[in-house]
């Protein structure tokens, strides 16, 4: 029969196999159902004797057992523990291969594998969550070119739910049980065969080669019934309206510790998840460390090294680690990427081994009741099953003009002890986009069998950039090791730098603490360098010793320039110091200057960044003039790996500079 | 009046810690002792409680070297007990985990531990700068070796899947033929061994050992057969006790075992195996030994041992590569089986020989005792006998090559001393210190 | 500069305590790799393969095994002086391992059951991991450990990066690998939430429950895991025995770990 879009078709249960030699004859190979350990997993199947025929699930919370059920029927149960990123973002994926030869480092990007697969059996919440992790990770700020490759070559073969779990809450996400759009193929499955619909010209191609027959009214008529019976049971069992901002309120809600007391911190919900997409990065190298592969794995924010940095953890408690991923799922998602993480599939609530039940944390945590904050211009978007138009990033001024994912090679030419633990290595022969670096913005430094370590470019030049590096672990320590000659691999520039348009002839308050003046320097030297005179800069250093002082020589001329207030003071002072000791806020809590109209830029550690924005809120600087550049776990630098979550933000991707009100709550919240 | 003193404050090349100490005067042998300082670790207290399951996973970490000898006994014997009756498909299984045990136990002794007493070398380490060639041979096996354990047990150290009734998990077909080009690799690289090991310029030596091993009609023996000895003995795998006991050292606390005839010293292992079973060897095993020319040697000359554990190797790579071929996965894993109370017993052949377990069940079928009597606790009369009738001969070297060809006898036993861990045989003086 | 100073020769040593020896026998299982360490270190001592003993001092020493006896307490302490890294591997050597159970029992009550002359036997009435008597600088989890992570402790000491040892629970090794999770869908009593990944979760791919060989994670709950299985009907006593595994001596598992009585 002729096929056309969107008018049904049938096809007998004994003539299935067909779909199975047709989309085999395209030379694809299926992934669906079929059991496997006690469970129905999705797998690569061969054929019909493959799907777990007369099979169905019972679930419930840290519940999951294989019953039997209708006999003749092939898709007769719900979702399993698999899903089917699986297949697009598979569980460790080699990523690039660096190597050393001498002074020389080259470092490769791996062809991503894309090979062409059929799923088959995906329901509507799996369609919703593939539509979710594309906006992630193909249509967001920068494509992963894995999933982008991968995610192009699969064909979908959608089944809609003629039954559900007591588990399931697509009806309240928004994504199911009905399939609507975003497959080739969809499939009813009805008592003796199944209604078949095309949902895109390569799934009626398809259609054209099987032997189907015109769809009577009837089976469309129990097609309908079946599901609209589906989404009745189910109920609405989450209250999503106005969720987000109903769990921000709760940031310091006692329920977190409560949960935290059954959770098992196991990973699990997180990698069954079908959106969840952080990952880590791991290099397998030789013994020599000169020729290694990086390889992403699935990561989770259950993780214990998941938000670790080398001078602590941001998130180290279990209740920390659970907000994180409740209010990700269906917060501040929807921030990042116009939709919630979460499609309702159930999986984290029935895989669970403690039952833990989101929808009753939901309930408990963010109860319906709370008066929720008026957030101006929040819209819900829901999962729709195909990505729309990508959703608009969040909505912070992008000031950095250039990023660049791809790696690029340079050349270091120097290398300067600042301190005794700190070098600055100064780079030529680079990328023409490197030397575009805007100040405050960062590069990866990826080093053959070493982690990738995110590092401020603390000067731009014409012809280089010098990054400035403590040695804080091995992997920073490796790069203060390099000698002039020898090449490093590097990504960026990235992320977004200081908003050099606010500056606007306003007066300029600078203060940074320690290795924060690095990723301030360029800064400075921009400001001095369209300083006019009405302009008054105040500049304020902190550091541990007199010896742990960074750029000596330049904090001199700047100190010298006219127009600039230089005041610096350290923690703990020798017998040669005679300036001034004590915090850095000292320096200018008693001061006479009025900040209502200036700009501030600080830089430091997280603690010092709190008590010196909290003493310029004092001095009149008002939160959106007031600058921060934010220290988090970073393995991407793209947005991608999810390590460096701050609330709303990925401190790598929309920052890492950030003004206080953009921050909001997030600043100094305990674990987020 | 000449004293020979010789002792080694710790043998090397060994699997576990032990030391030599041997006195010959006047040619006279004085004193001629294997020495064991493995600290205790008790586990037939262990598993005083547990469940038959659970004494599969723990008596696996009596020796690192052969976990897989330790499970098959032990849940042989508590199948026994159970009257289980197993699928043929599970017992082909077994029979290739072990074969996998011997591939890599025996790749190790051969050309890790043994072959640079031949070569004259001190180390595997030393030998690969001017044979890397066997090096990389011996990690080949140990490769196939590795595999097949892991694609049955998870992993080649500790295996998990091994229950009572079968396996938690049985490999699919595809798995196990996917092995088929490493096994073949090791079936070529073992006969290889078989020639160059027949090769090899041994010690001379000449004396008729009694010889204990475990026979079976239907196959070389490994988790099945009766216990046979080069003198008559026929007995079931569950009756060691009724013709071997174990004793204590006298003025020790050392726990041996022995002949109850009257304490004759016997030899279990390959060469044991080889005289007592050989009609079960595989053709191609045979065909190897036959090549040789060496089977009464390997006998006769314990440092001929070299030559019975390549053959060996040939047994198992041509074994496994049989079963690897006719494997159909059986229809369930395992059968399931309800506690047991009795005792259970059984023996089954452990790379270095015969290893014997026996458990008495309690009521709610747990273990309230239990006699564990490793293979290394059996030879050691006979490595002590062995000594005393090859010193006279090797005193007349010098001192340094004396004491080196004393450990090439005693390594030719392949003991392993870390399954030894219940017959101590520590120096008083020691303790008092 | 470092890379060519990174290439000097860089001795290796290997120590066993009171252990199997499968740890150490996991170095000869590194196949390829094992060579081409031979030809990158200097492996001085290494009683079960070399017949030369080096008393060190090395830069990197592995210890396998627990501390047992009342020698093993003072050769720690020696070797700990002559070893630049000491990195101990295995469950003896990092909780005790599986003869710790006898830390369970009165006293010397053990011994004396095994032997008729107890005094004879130089033995400490408990079996310790090696860092209740030295500072350690890295630990291998596992009975027996990953021939991967080995490779890796060893292959971070030569580059001199962190090593990259995961610490999340078992669970995230089970669901990469793609296994249902069988506390789940069928109710066996698995560790694997509290138990710190590692082996690749080899149990639950063979399709039993994780016996807990690698240790509890850094922070485990295992109150939570505990009142799920007894909420399943399990008694004390199985519980009990459920946790007085390979790793029963590490705290978190020995504050619930309670081996089987015994009756002498």
């Amino acid at each position: 029969m002729d096929v056309i879009l969107g008018t049904p078709a049938y096809l007998p249960r004994t003539r299935l196999p067909y779909l199975f030699t047709a989309l085999q004859a395209a030379g694809r190979r299926i992934i669906g159902p079929t059991i496997s350990d006690g469970a129905i997993i999705y797998d690569e199947i061969r054929g019909v004797e493959d799907l777990p025929r007369g099979w169905a699930d019972q679930q419930s919370a840290g519940h999951y057992r294989l019953v039997p059920g209708n006999a003749d029927r092939y898709f007769g149960y719900v979702v399993g523990p698999t899903s089917f990123k699986r297949f697009t973002f598979p569980p460790t994926v080699p990523l690039w291969r660096a190597r050393r030869e001498g002074s020389e480092v080259t470092t490769e990007a791996i062809e991503p594998e894309a090979p062409a697969l059929a799923f088959l059996g995906v329901r509507g919440c799996e369609l919703a969550a593939i539509g979710v992790q594309d906006r992630v990770l193909r249509d967001g700020f920068v494509a992963d070119p894995d999933y982008a490759a991968r995610r192009a070559a699969i064909f979908i073969v959608a089944v809609q739910c003629t039954v559900s779990a007591s588990t399931c809450f697509c009806t309240s996400m928004g994504t199911g049980p009905e399939v609507t759009t975003g497959y080739d193929i969809a499939l009813t499955e009805l008592n003796d065969g199944y209604l078949v619909e095309a949902g895109s010209e390569a799934g009626r191609r398809l259609m054209d080669t099987l032997p189907l027959t015109p769809a009577e009214s009837v089976q469309q008529d129990e097609a309908k019934e079946s599901v609209a019976a589906v989404r009745r049971t189910i109920g609405d069992p989450v209250a999503v309206e106005g969720l987000p901002a109903r769990l921000l309120a709760r940031l310091d809600d006692a329920g977190w510790a409560a949960v935290a007391e059954r959770c098992l911190g196991c990973t699990n919900c997180t990698l069954v998840c079908p959106t969840c997409f952080c990952t880590s990065v791991g290099q397998v190298s030789d013994l020599d460390g000169t020729d290694s592969i990086a390889e992403r794995t699935w990561d989770s924010c259950f993780s214990p090294t998941f938000a670790r940095v080398a001078g602590g953890d941001f998130r180290p408690r279990l209740q920390d680690r659970y907000r994180q991923w409740l209010t990700h799922k269906f917060s501040t998602w929807v921030d990042q990427f116009g939709s919630f993480g979460c499609v309702g599939c159930g999986r984290c609530v029935t895989w669970c081994p403690v039952g833990i039940d989101v929808r009753e944390e939901l309930a408990r945590i963010a109860p319906v009741e709370t008066v929720a904050p008026v957030v101006a211009g929040e819209t819900i978007q829901r999962p729709v099953a195909v990505p729309a138009a990508p959703p608009a990033p969040i909505a912070l001024p992008v000031v950095g003009s250039t990023v660049s994912a791809d790696f690029s090679r340079a050349t270091v030419t120097r290398i300067k002890p600042e301190t005794v633990d700190t070098y600055t290595l100064h780079l030529t022969d680079l990328d023409p986009r490197l030397l575009a670096t805007q100040p405050g913005q960062f590069v990866m430094v990826e080093q053959p069998a070493f982690p990738p370590v995110p590092i401020s470019v603390s000067r731009i030049g014409p012809s280089g950039i010098e990054l400035t590096v403590r040695a804080a672990g091995p992997a920073t320590k490796a790069i203060t090791m390099l000698a002039p000659g020898d090449q490093v691999s590097l990504r960026g520039p990235l992320g977004r730098g200081w908003p050099l348009a606010e500056l606007d002839g306003r007066d300029v308050i600078l203060v940074a603490g320690g290795l924060g003046l690095a990723p301030l320097r360029p800064l400075v030297e921009a400001v001095l360098a369209r300083l006019v005179p009405s302009q008054k800069v105040r500049l304020y250093l902190g550091a541990r010793t007199p010896a742990d002082r960074l750029f000596v020589a330049d904090a001199a001329a700047w100190a010298r320039t006219a127009g600039v207030d230089f005041e610096e003071t350290v923690d703990r002072a020798g017998s040669d110091w005679t300036g001034r000791v004590g915090i850095v806020t000292h320096l200018f809590d008693e001061a006479e200057w009025d900040g209502r109209d200036a700009i501030a830029f600080v830089c430091g550690p997280e603690r010092m960044m709190q008590a010196v924005a909290a003493t310029l809120t004092r001095r009149g600087v008002t939160p959106e003039h007031t600058w921060l550049t934010m220290e988090r776990h970073m393995e991407c630098g793209i947005g991608l790996c999810g390590h460096c979550q701050l609330g709303r933000v990925f401190v790598c991707r929309d920052g890492p500079v950030f003004s206080v009100a953009e921050l909001g709550d997030a600043f100094g919240q305990e674990g987020l | 009046m000449i004293e020979h003193r010789f002792e080694t404050a710790e043998l090397t090349r060994v699997e576990g810690e032990g030391s030599l100490r041997l006195r010959i005067r006047d040619g006279e042998v004085l004193e001629a002792r294997l020495e064991i300082f493995e600290a205790p670790r008790y586990f037939e207290q262990i598993v005083v409680g547990r469940t038959p399951n659970e004494v599969i996973d723990i008596v696996a970490r009596i020796c690192g070297i052969c976990p897989v000898a330790y499970q098959m006994t032990a849940v042989h014997a508590f199948e026994d007990l159970a009257g289980i009756e197993i699928d043929p498909s599970v017992r082909a299984l077994r029979r290739l985990f072990y074969c996998g045990e011997w591939l890599e136990s025996h790749a190790l002794h051969v050309y890790l531990l043994h072959a640079p007493d031949f070569l004259g070398y001190d180390s595997a380490v030393a030998m690969a700068r001017d044979h890397r060639d066997l090096v990389e041979r011996a990690l080949r096996l140990r490769r196939a070796g590795d595999a097949l354990i892991a694609v049955i047990g998870g992993r080649p150290i500790h295996p998990v899947s091994v229950r009572v009734g079968g396996f938690s998990r049985v490999p699919r077909r595809t798995e196990l033929t996917a092995l088929r080009p490493l096994v073949e690799g090791a079936l070529a690289d073992a006969t290889e061994t078989v020639r160059w090991a027949a090769g090899l310029e041994p010690p001379v030596m000449a004396r008729e050992p009694r010889l204990v091993a475990l026979r079976d009609s239907r196959e070389y023996p490994f988790n099945a057969g009766r216990i046979v000895s080069s003198d008559g003995l026929d007995l079931a795998p569950t009756d060691w006790l009724t013709a071997f006991e174990e004793y204590q050292v006298a003025g020790s606390n050392a726990l041996h075992a022995r002949s109850r005839d009257g304490g004759t010293p016997y030899l279990l292992g390959p060469t044991a195996r080889i005289a007592l079973a050989g009609s079960g060897l595989h053709p191609l095993a045979a065909a190897a030994l036959a090549e040789t020319g060496l089977a009464d040697e390997i006998r006769t000359n314990v440092f001929r041992s070299i030559v019975a554990r390549a053959v060996e190797l040939v047994q198992v790579a041509a074994d496994a590569l049989d079963i690897i071929d006719a494997y159909a996965p059986p229809s369930e894993p395992m059968v399931s089986s309800e506690p047991t109370p009795g005792v259970a017993a059984w023996a089954t052949e452990a790379p270095r020989g015969l290893l014997f377990h026996r458990y008495e069940m309690d009521e709610r079928g747990r273990v309230a005792s239990a006699t564990i009597v490793p293979p290394t606790s059996q030879n050691q009369a006979a490595i002590e006998a062995d000594l005393r009738a090859f010193a006279p001969a090797i005193v007349a070297l010098s001192h340094v090559e004396a004491t080196r060809q004393f450990e090439q006898l005693i390594r030719s036993y392949d003991p392993c001393i870390s399954c030894a861990t219940h017959f101590l045989d520590l120096r008083v003086e020691e303790v008092a210190r | 500069m470092g890379r060519e100073s990174r290439r000097a020769d860089v001795r290796v040593g290997v120590a066993r305590f009171t252990s199997c020896g499968g740890c150490q026998l996991t170095l000869v299982g590194l196949h390829d790799a094992l060579l081409a360490l031979f030809e990158r270190v200097s492996i001085v001592e290494f009683a079960e393969v070399l017949s030369p003993r080096s008393g060190g001092p090395y830069d990197v020493l592995l210890v396998e095994g627990s501390v047992a006896t009342p020698d093993q307490a003072r050769r720690i302490v020696e070797l700990r002086r002559q070893a630049r890294a000491l990195v101990v591997i295995g469950a003896c050597a990092t909780t005790g391992g599986i003869q710790a159970l006898r830390n369970w029992a009165d006293g010397d009550a053990w011994r004396a059951a095994v032997y008729p002359n107890p005094e004879f036997v130089a033995a400490l009435p408990t079996s310790t991991p090696i860092a209740d008597h030295v500072h350690v600088d890295a630990e291998l989890r596992g009975c027996p450990i990953d021939p991967g992570q080995l490779k890796e402790v060893l292959t971070a000491v030569l580059v001199g990066r962190r090593p990259q040892l995961a610490e999340t629970a078992v669970c995230a090794e089970c669901k990469r690998r793609g296994t249902p999770c069988l506390l789940v869908d069928r109710g066996l009593p698995c560790l694997g939430p509290v138990t710190q990944a590692g082996c690749g979760a080899i149990c639950p791919a063979f399709g039993r429950a994780c016996y807990g060989c690698f240790g509890p994670v850094a922070t485990p709950n295992v109150a939570a895991l505990r009142a799920q299985l007894a909420g399943q009907g399990r008694s004390d006593e199985e519980l009990g025995r459920l946790f007085a595994g390979f790793t029963a001596n590490a705290p978190a598992f020995r504050a619930v770990a309670q081996p089987p009585e015994h009756n002498e």
